[in-house]
């Protein structure tokens, strides 16, 4: 696979035009990626308009479509907010962290031959401007904040898209498919309500 | 948490950052000091929250985080418009605050990150405060008072050694974000299903083994964070079960038979004691029990998603379920219990 020479990005927008030339081509060099987005150095005023916070749970912020070969997007996680185990539906997914530390927790896929609870493979606490990996092939993962006094941001790209994903009970593997929403999408606010029958269903359901 | 949002201009002063461990306010002018509406201190060598601070007397946000703060002032209390106070990662602890503290009209409050070991007092009489974050603090415990906070709608008690829930947190009337993670509780008061007003509840990462049944009812919650708990996976029944007293099967005939009695007819101490009767939950059952009971563990399904140990008392081991389980099933239906799927949206379990 070939790798190109870039340079460090300066600023967001430098990364995200690097990000749009890398992938203009079909194939993915993981390693690129995930090089490129850790060497860009975080500087809130350029990602401050996408870090919409909520009290409840962690929110998802679209940055960049990518030309429809990726999504960018910023997830800001309260104190305590934590996902579900979840999936990635066969996509690539770089996660860099911008402020703060977020704890990752890798799981085996569920195996129903074994009784009990999943298996956790490692756990890890990413710091500033570290940017990890994860896909299918190399298993499930929660991701929480663990701290009780700072919010966490941070910065993922996921190739191809998608829209919707499994989340697992760590207690039996029991899965289940959930659609994920953006609280935001390129700094503004997007609530997201649907008809579901006769009932008003807001569909807040923000899993990685 | 985001900080309320940042004004500009003359009404922010910004002095993080800057290894104060004094205020030396000669060079800031009367009507900077008249105007500056939000103070961030953040990030210096503060001991003492300085005393000079009082000639901001307009401040109406302050964050002091991250410094070496063992003591507030006094003075503090002359900002008669702070609203929101914020000192993250500290030294304070209960003794740390002035007496007066109480009489502020403070509505956001932040002291996560310090070295509170027991609800300070002082907070309990902030009738106006909103939204109080004690999170990894070394509290054991949350004082029944806590009641009198009437107007809270956030607290965030996360990281504590706190080891049960007072029932009087249940009369808190606007609560509606409640986040006890990472503590060592053992079991949720039922008294909480009250809580009508309760949006996200978070207690992952506690020694609970079950929940209460009546939390069913807590329709308007949108969130529940329930992993890193030892909740019981199978079955389980509590086979310990002390007969009734004599007392306890006549009031059972009486309550169960609807035999008449008025208040001439028994001594006073027997009225109370029939009033106590619980109804027992099965609902093909028309029993009743007073103190002897047996605690049964019985699996719901949350919005058909995940099964939850819930705990209810029966009036004795033979009432059971009328959809008896099979013993290889780990789960009995729960026949009152469908919780429709719009009501709960998200339970994280694991």
């Amino acid at each position: 696979m070939e790798q190109t020479e870039v340079m460090k990005p300066e600023t967001l927008n430098d990364l995200i035009k690097v990000l749009h030339q890398i992938f203009s081509s079909d194939t993915v060099n993981v390693e690129e990626v995930q090089n490129l987005m850790e060497s860009y150095e975080s500087k809130p005023e350029e990602w401050m308009e996408y870090a919409q916070f909520d009290k409840f749970r962690y929110t998802r912020n679209l940055v960049d479509e990518g030309n429809g070969k990726f999504n960018l997007m910023i997830l800001c996680w309260g104190e305590g907010h934590g996902s579900s185990i979840h999936d990635h539906t066969d996509s690539h997914c770089f996660m860099k962290l911008l402020q703060g530390q977020l704890k990752e927790t890798l799981f085996e896929w569920p195996d129903h031959k074994i009784n009990g609870g999943m298996t956790k493979k490692s756990e890890r606490v990413l710091q500033e401007n570290q940017c990890a990996y994860i896909h299918d092939s190399i298993g499930l993962h929660r991701v929480e904040n663990v701290s009780h006094t700072e919010p966490a941001v941070s910065l993922h790209l996921y190739s191809p898209q998608f829209d919707q994903c499994n989340t697992f009970d760590q207690r039996t593997g029991h899965r289940n498919t959930v659609k994920m929403t953006f609280w935001s999408k390129y700094g503004e606010r997007t609530p997201f309500t649907y008809y579901c029958g006769k009932h008003i269903v807001k569909v807040a359901l923000c899993v990685q | 948490m985001d900080v309320s949002e940042v004004l500009e201009g003359e009404k922010v002063l910004n002095l993080s950052r800057l290894n104060l461990d004094n205020l030396d306010l000669d060079h800031v002018g009367e009507e900077r000091k008249r105007d500056t509406q939000q103070l961030f201190l953040v990030y210096n060598r503060f001991i003492v929250l300085p005393g000079s601070i009082c000639h901001f007397s307009n401040l109406v946000f302050l964050d002091i985080s991250c410094n070496r703060l063992a003591f507030i002032c006094e003075e503090i209390l002359r900002l008669s418009k702070l609203k929101t106070l914020v000192a993250k990662n500290n030294r304070l602890n209960e003794f740390s605050l002035p007496k007066d503290f109480g009489t502020m009209s403070l509505e956001v409050l932040n002291f996560s990150g310090n070295r509170f070991e027991e609800f300070p007092s002082e907070f309990l009489n902030l009738q106006r405060l909103q939204s109080l974050s004690l999170g990894g603090n070394r509290l054991k415990s949350i004082p029944t008072e806590i009641e009198q906070l009437t107007s809270l709608e956030l607290l965030y008690l996360g990281g504590n050694s706190i080891t049960s829930i007072p029932t009087e947190l249940a009369n808190l009337p606007y609560l509606s974000y409640l986040v006890l993670c990472d503590n060592r509780i053992q079991s949720i008061p039922p008294q909480l299903a009250q809580m009508n007003s309760l949006l996200s509840l978070s207690l992952h990462n506690n020694l609970l083994t079950y929940l209460p049944r009546e939390i069913l009812s807590l329709f308007q919650l949108q969130e529940l964070s329930l992993r890193g708990n030892p909740l019981v996976v199978r079955f389980v029944k509590d086979m310990t079960y002390d007969p009734p007293s004599l007392l306890e099967l006549a009031g059972r005939t009486v309550k169960s038979r609807n035999l008449p009695y008025k208040p001439e007819d028994l001594p006073g101490n027997l009225i109370r004691y029939l009033d106590l009767a619980s109804k027992c939950p099965n609902p093909k059952c028309g029993g009743v029990y007073f103190d002897s009971c047996v605690r049964h563990i019985k699996f719901v399904d949350f919005c058909g998603k995940y099964r939850l140990p819930l705990m209810h008392y029966l009036c004795s081991p033979e009432c059971s379920s009328p959809c008896s389980s099979n013993p290889q099933s780990d789960a009995d239906s729960e026949d009152e219990s469908s919780v429709p799927a719009h009501r709960m949206q998200k339970v994280l379990l694991g």
